[in-house]
């Protein structure tokens, strides 16, 4: 695959590239606010090293976060997605915002690895990093300031509970997962295969990036496989859920009587299709922590002491008519 | 060669003439990896007739649906690629293509005929002018095709963004949905779509001289010239072909779920869509193309997708897979592997069975 | 196959009954060849005669379907170049075969540098350069400069020394003279001499007569893979050497030998005629006028503008200014495509990089310009091709006759009468003919001048551009005299007019301005 690699990596740079000088543009347009903020201390400025578009979850989770870091709240907050999930360009952003000078740094993580360097420069320019959502590996806390999160462990634990309960006598399933090497899917991974019921065989795990298109190409797959002997898919998301939903209806089966589909995230569109009847359990991993954000970003500037580890609570919803009471106030 | 007795049958004759196509060990991979899946389920190949659904179904089938997207770009591609070119913005003039059709489909959400259709011409037409950009800026300007493609490659997905403010949507249309999921005869929509469409591509290339100036072009622009050929116009269309393409590609990849997904539809099509035209046997220093052989290579890399979930490969092992596969045929379309081949041709049937590492 | 071989001395090189063969063409058959040691020794032979294949084959870059080759008494076969260099045969090739971007000491030693205990002594590096070049009498080059800041003469001289420094006995020169002049060859020539008294074996190649004359003891000639001849060169009329080489008649070249005795076009209108052709850098104004039926030469040495003016006529290069008229009408030529459509074609000089389409056959690129001239929406139908190639492939006497062959396994003398083809199929009226005949073999250029006043007799205007002024003279009624991008004068050929008056001519130009 060498040509390929190599090819890609060239694209990465590239696309590092360009964003560095929109970074650039971007730094030294914005001069003259940051300064004014640091001379009056009116406006605390915060960099967020963003994922980007990537789904209904996290664009509910980044708005929610700009929301909260306004203007009338005290903070001027400089928002840089990723270029399509790409670690270089984060990181790219993160070395832009230490040298920028700003007092915090907010990052939302798309690979989990790599972060030590960055990390150890904040540190140096005492600039608090705050996670959000996803975590690090190796998660060192003295490296950061506090991780905000929803427990996904948990979260998906409690997946697998509702399934032991679903099915007593055992079933066979499948897992979607998201792109291997994320947090989030360890975390997620962990959180089933620790909790769910010996007689639930697992009969293989395939990512499928997130991607309901994927998902469904590739649960297609998996039934003709398997001869349609799947009775549960646990799929790490929303969008997954929803693609393997499509490929069960394809295939001529009845989501939710013949095989039951279990997600994790919560947005609008799995709510409506839980309430639908097209999937069967959806736990819910809560996006809008901007104000425990906020919290921690207030405390850490003052020097008080913060929790290195926050969880923000998150519920689930196991049945059509929780799906349907909850959605009118579905902000996401 | 033939034997005093009789002449070789005409099988025969197109069997060894298909051993001098580049494109011969993608044929010989494509038909192990079918075998390596019969291994696992004899009754792989067989097709039947879904009792609920009144469809065709069978993981042939699927194979063909999945097909249909690489397909299209790979054949935009092999054109570009025969001009010394590159488009690395297919990808994103997927997601363009499936922003605008979603988009449209959702706001204007009548769900009929006339919708779909007016979704597919709006998602074709922003292709076009995509196409368009890329061709003007290469062949008038000058820029290289990489970089201007490249650009167009960011620029296309931010525009696929700001089209859906950022969101994946979704819309309802049976029409819509019945170009990526019905069948026509038996057959995928999609597949048999990607078949006219080349089918027609392959005519107007051929039959015509188009062709044969392309490929002078991509050989030596400057004799090409100078035989009073005019780059201009055929550089923009190749270009405005190759972006069309990936924007029926596009309309196929989200019609599939109905959804578009701006940071996920066609991410890295242009990558399958190289290696396809590469496995086919054309080279990216331009010039000579197969069509024939770019749409076997669509059908390997379709077939070697749905192998990995198959035969259930661990998918953090999958990119290995693919490269391993992928290496082994290039290395065997090699000049210099091909002619020791050539040399020692009772060797070929040893080393077939070394193709797949599985 | 009279060989007289030097006295006492064994060959240091001896090839017995070799042959190769490639699909569908026996390249050598039972070729016998011997190198002496301290001989140069001249391969002759046309375009496609063997002689590549046959240092190729030395060389073990092609594998022999049988004989022997016996270097020093030892039977080899070699695996390729580098085995062959090491056994003592170095090659040197018409296209310098070194890195401009590193210094002469470096393209000398390349691969040769003195180490020291930390990695490569550089000084020392480049002291042991500065002693090869020395041998070759070059002692005045820096071996620190670069080596894309000497002429290419003098690169084809480093190229020597490099392979010299190997200790070579045996030096292979493929066409070393081709793009030098003659004072270079002359420089070339020492240098060759210098080495063979040092009893260096030197195998040499080259097209023009001149040379081999000047520099070969002995000469072998090739036709069709078969050696037909192994001569002193001393002993040799170049006639005999000539029809040996083309295997034909040698009237044929006697009659082209004497000048056109036609009628010089004076009266009646111009076919094409320019006033003020000029653009900036290339040429500076010039007035051209060619009737039909009449050859124009142009005339000048290499940048003397000869091949700047083609390229205005044809549009290739857009003129900055100038009054064009064609056929009584005033137009503009601005690209190849308009020069096309008013029935003007131009042959390039060349012909790799803008002549030939090598990946396509020659069929394709017989009708490559008519079927641009169509557009791409009117294809030529298949009849249409195969009568275009039927016509010329027999015309021009293209050899193999085979259309569907890629145009680049043809020989130099073959691509060039396919892209003559090319241009007569469009039908021209006037056909700008730039270096038609370099490079190609004597056979091959015979028949291309032949062609030229052919197709002249039928009407044609034809502009013909050549470095060999005899080639001009013998072929043009009126010869365009070009010097330092200008037109300095214009003769009407007739019986007194020689090679030498029109050198006579560049020469006093310049003097007495």
């Amino acid at each position: 695959m060498a040509p390929t690699s190599r090819f890609r990596a060239f694209t990465g740079l590239a696309l590092a590239g360009t964003l560095a000088l929109s970074l650039v543009a971007c730094s030294s347009g914005s001069d003259e606010p940051a300064a004014s903020g640091d001379d009056s201390g009116e406006l605390t400025t915060v960099g967020f090293v963003a994922v980007g578009p990537e789904g209904g979850w996290r664009t509910a989770n980044e708005q929610n976060i700009q929301d909260a870091f306004s203007t009338e709240n005290g903070f001027d907050l400089k928002y840089a997605p990723s270029s399509n999930g790409d670690q270089n360009s984060q990181i790219t952003a993160f070395t832009s915002f230490i040298d920028e000078g700003v007092d915090a740094i907010l990052l939302s993580a798309t690979e989990a690895t790599g972060w030590e360097d960055v990390l150890e420069r904040a540190q140096e320019a005492e600039i608090p990093v705050v996670l959000l959502d996803r975590g690090i590996e190796p998660n060192d806390e003295s490296l950061y300031t506090s991780r905000i999160a929803p427990d996904n462990v948990g979260i998906s634990a409690s997946a697998a509970e509702w399934a032991n309960e679903q099915f007593p006598d055992g079933a066979n399933y499948v897992v979607l997962e998201g792109p291997p090497g994320l947090s989030v899917v360890n975390d997620r991974n962990k959180g089933w295969d620790e909790a769910v019921a010996d007689n639930l065989t697992k009969l293989e795990s395939q990512s499928a990036n997130w991607s309901t298109e994927e998902a469904k190409s590739v649960f297609e797959t998996m039934l003709k496989a398997n001869g349609n002997d799947i009775q549960l898919v646990f799929a790490q998301n929303d969008e997954m859920g929803l693609g393997a939903a499509l490929a069960v209806e394809e295939a001529g089966l009845t989501p939710g009587t013949d095989v039951k589909i279990i997600t994790i995230d919560g947005t609008q569109a799995a709510l409506e299709a839980l309430a639908a009847g097209r999937l069967s359990f959806v736990a819910e991993y809560n996006p809008l922590f901007g104000e425990d954000a906020i919290e921690v970003v207030n405390a850490a500037l003052a020097g008080e002491d913060v929790e290195s580890s926050i969880v923000v609570p998150s519920t689930t919803f196991d049945s059509p008519e929780a799906a349907t009471a909850a959605l009118p106030d579905r902000q996401y | 060669m033939s034997t005093p007795v009789a002449r070789p049958s005409a099988a025969i004759r197109v069997i060894t003439g298909l051993f001098h196509q580049p494109y011969v060990w993608a044929i010989v991979a494509l038909l192990l990896l079918l075998v390596v899946n019969l291994t696992k389920n004899p009754a792989y190949l067989g097709v039947s007739v879904n009792a609920a659904t009144g469809n065709l179904s069978g993981n042939v089938i699927d194979i063909l649906r999945a097909s249909a997207p690489i397909m299209m770009i790979a054949v935009g591609m092999t054109l570009v690629i025969a001009t010394r070119g590159i488009d690395l913005s297919v990808g994103s003039v997927m997601a363009v293509a499936g922003a605008v059709s979603m988009e449209f489909m959702r706001n204007t959400g009548t769900g009929s005929f006339g919708t779909a259709v007016v979704a597919v011409l709006l998602a074709l037409g922003i292709s076009a002018l995509l196409g368009t950009l890329n061709g003007i800026l290469v062949s008038i300007v000058g820029l290289q095709p990489f970089i201007t493609t490249l650009v167009m490659m960011l620029a296309g997905r931010g525009l696929a963004k700001v089209i859906t403010s950022g969101q994946n949507t979704s819309a309802t249309n049976e029409t819509f949905r019945w170009i990526a999921n019905g069948t026509f005869l038996g057959f995928p929509v999609v597949f048999v779509i990607a078949v006219l469409i080349v089918a027609v591509l392959a005519a107007l290339v051929r039959r015509t001289a188009l062709g044969l100036m392309i490929e002078s072009i991509g050989i030596n622009p400057k004799a090409a010239r100078m035989a009073g050929i005019r780059p201009v116009g055929i550089l923009i269309s190749v270009y405005i072909v190759s972006a069309v393409l990936a924007g029926v590609a596009g309309i196929f990849s989200t019609a599939s779920v109905m959804t578009v997904e701006v940071a996920k539809t066609g991410m890295t099509a242009e990558m399958d869509a190289i290696l396809a035209v590469v496995i086919g046997g054309t080279s990216l220093a331009g010039g000579k193309f197969s069509l024939t052989g770019s749409i076997i290579g669509a059908l390997l890399i379709a077939t070697l997708d749905k192998t990995i979930v198959y035969m259930s490969i661990p998918s953090s092992a999958t990119p290995a897979f693919k490269a391993v596969v992928i290496v082994i045929i290039c290395l065997l379309q090699s000049p210099r592997v091909r002619s020791m081949f050539n040399r020692r041709r009772t060797r070929v049937i040893i080393t077939d069975k070394e193709t797949v590492p599985v | 196959m009279a060989a007289t071989a030097p006295a006492v001395t064994e060959p240091i090189v001896e090839m017995e009954n070799i042959s190769i063969e490639f699909p569908g063409v026996k390249a050598l058959q039972n070729v016998n060849f011997r190198l002496f040691p301290g001989e140069v020794h001249t391969l002759m032979g046309e375009n496609g005669a063997g002689k590549s294949t046959l240092i190729k084959a030395l060389t073990g870059v092609y594998k022999i379907d049988s004989g022997t080759i016996t270097v020093g008494g030892l039977s080899r076969r070699f695996a390729g170049t580098a085995d062959a260099q090491s056994a003592g045969i170095s090659t040197v090739y018409q296209e310098v075969n070194l890195c401009d971007n590193l210094t002469v000491g470096e393209n000398v030693m390349l691969g040769h540098e003195v180490r020291g205990p930390i990695g490569i002594n550089w000084r020392k590096t480049h002291e042991a350069a500065h002693e090869a070049l020395i041998r070759l009498g070059l002692g005045d080059l820096d071996p620190r400069q670069p080596l894309s800041s000497i002429s290419l003469a003098l690169q084809q001289l480093v190229a020597i020394s490099r392979a010299m420094v190997t200790d070579s006995t045996v030096l292979i020169l493929d066409e070393p003279t081709s793009s030098l002049d003659a004072n270079e060859v002359e420089g070339l020539f020492t240098v060759i001499r210098r080495l063979r008294d040092e009893g260096v074996a030197i195998l040499f190649v080259s097209h023009f007569l001149d040379q081999v004359y000047a520099i070969s003891d002995r000469l072998t000639v090739l036709r069709n893979g078969v050696v037909v001849g192994e001569h002193q060169t001393a002993a040799l009329p170049r006639n005999q050497l000539i029809s040996e080489m083309i295997g034909k008649d040698v009237d044929t070249l006697n009659s082209l030998g004497s000048q056109r005795s036609r009628a010089v076009h004076s009266g009646g209108a111009p076919y094409y005629s320019a006033k003020d052709l000029t653009r900036k850098g290339s040429i500076e104004p010039v007035d051209i006028e060619v009737h039909a039926g009449e050859v124009v030469g142009l005339a000048g040495l290499l940048g003397s503008g000869r091949t700047e003016l083609g390229r205005l006529i044809y549009g290739a290069d857009k003129p900055d200014a100038g009054i064009v008229t064609i056929d009584g009408k005033t137009t503009e030529v601005t690209s190849p495509v308009g020069a096309l459509a008013r029935k003007i074609a131009f042959s390039t000089e060349n012909r790799r990089d803008e002549g030939i389409v090598g990946d396509l056959t020659v069929r394709e690129n017989l009708v490559l310009a008519v079927q641009a001239r169509r557009g791409w929406a009117r294809p030529l139908s298949r009849r249409e091709q195969a009568a275009i190639c039927d016509k010329y492939l027999v015309e021009l006497n293209v050899r193999p006759a085979d259309p569907e062959r890629a145009v680049r396994d043809l020989s130099g003398g073959n691509q060039q009468k396919v892209l003559l083809g090319r241009w007569l199929a469009t039908q021209p009226e006037l056909l700008i003919l730039d270096e038609p005949t370099r490079g190609i073999d004597v056979g091959a250029k015979a028949e291309i001048q032949e062609t030229i006043v052919a197709l002249a007799d039928d009407g044609m205007s034809v502009i013909f551009i050549s470095s060999e002024l005899e080639e001009v003279v013998r072929l043009s009624e009126r010869i365009i005299v070009l010097k330092d991008r200008r037109k300095i004068g214009e003769i009407v050929n007739g019986p007194d007019v020689t090679a030498e008056a029109i050198v006579d001519l560049i020469a006093s130009e310049g003097s007495g301005a």
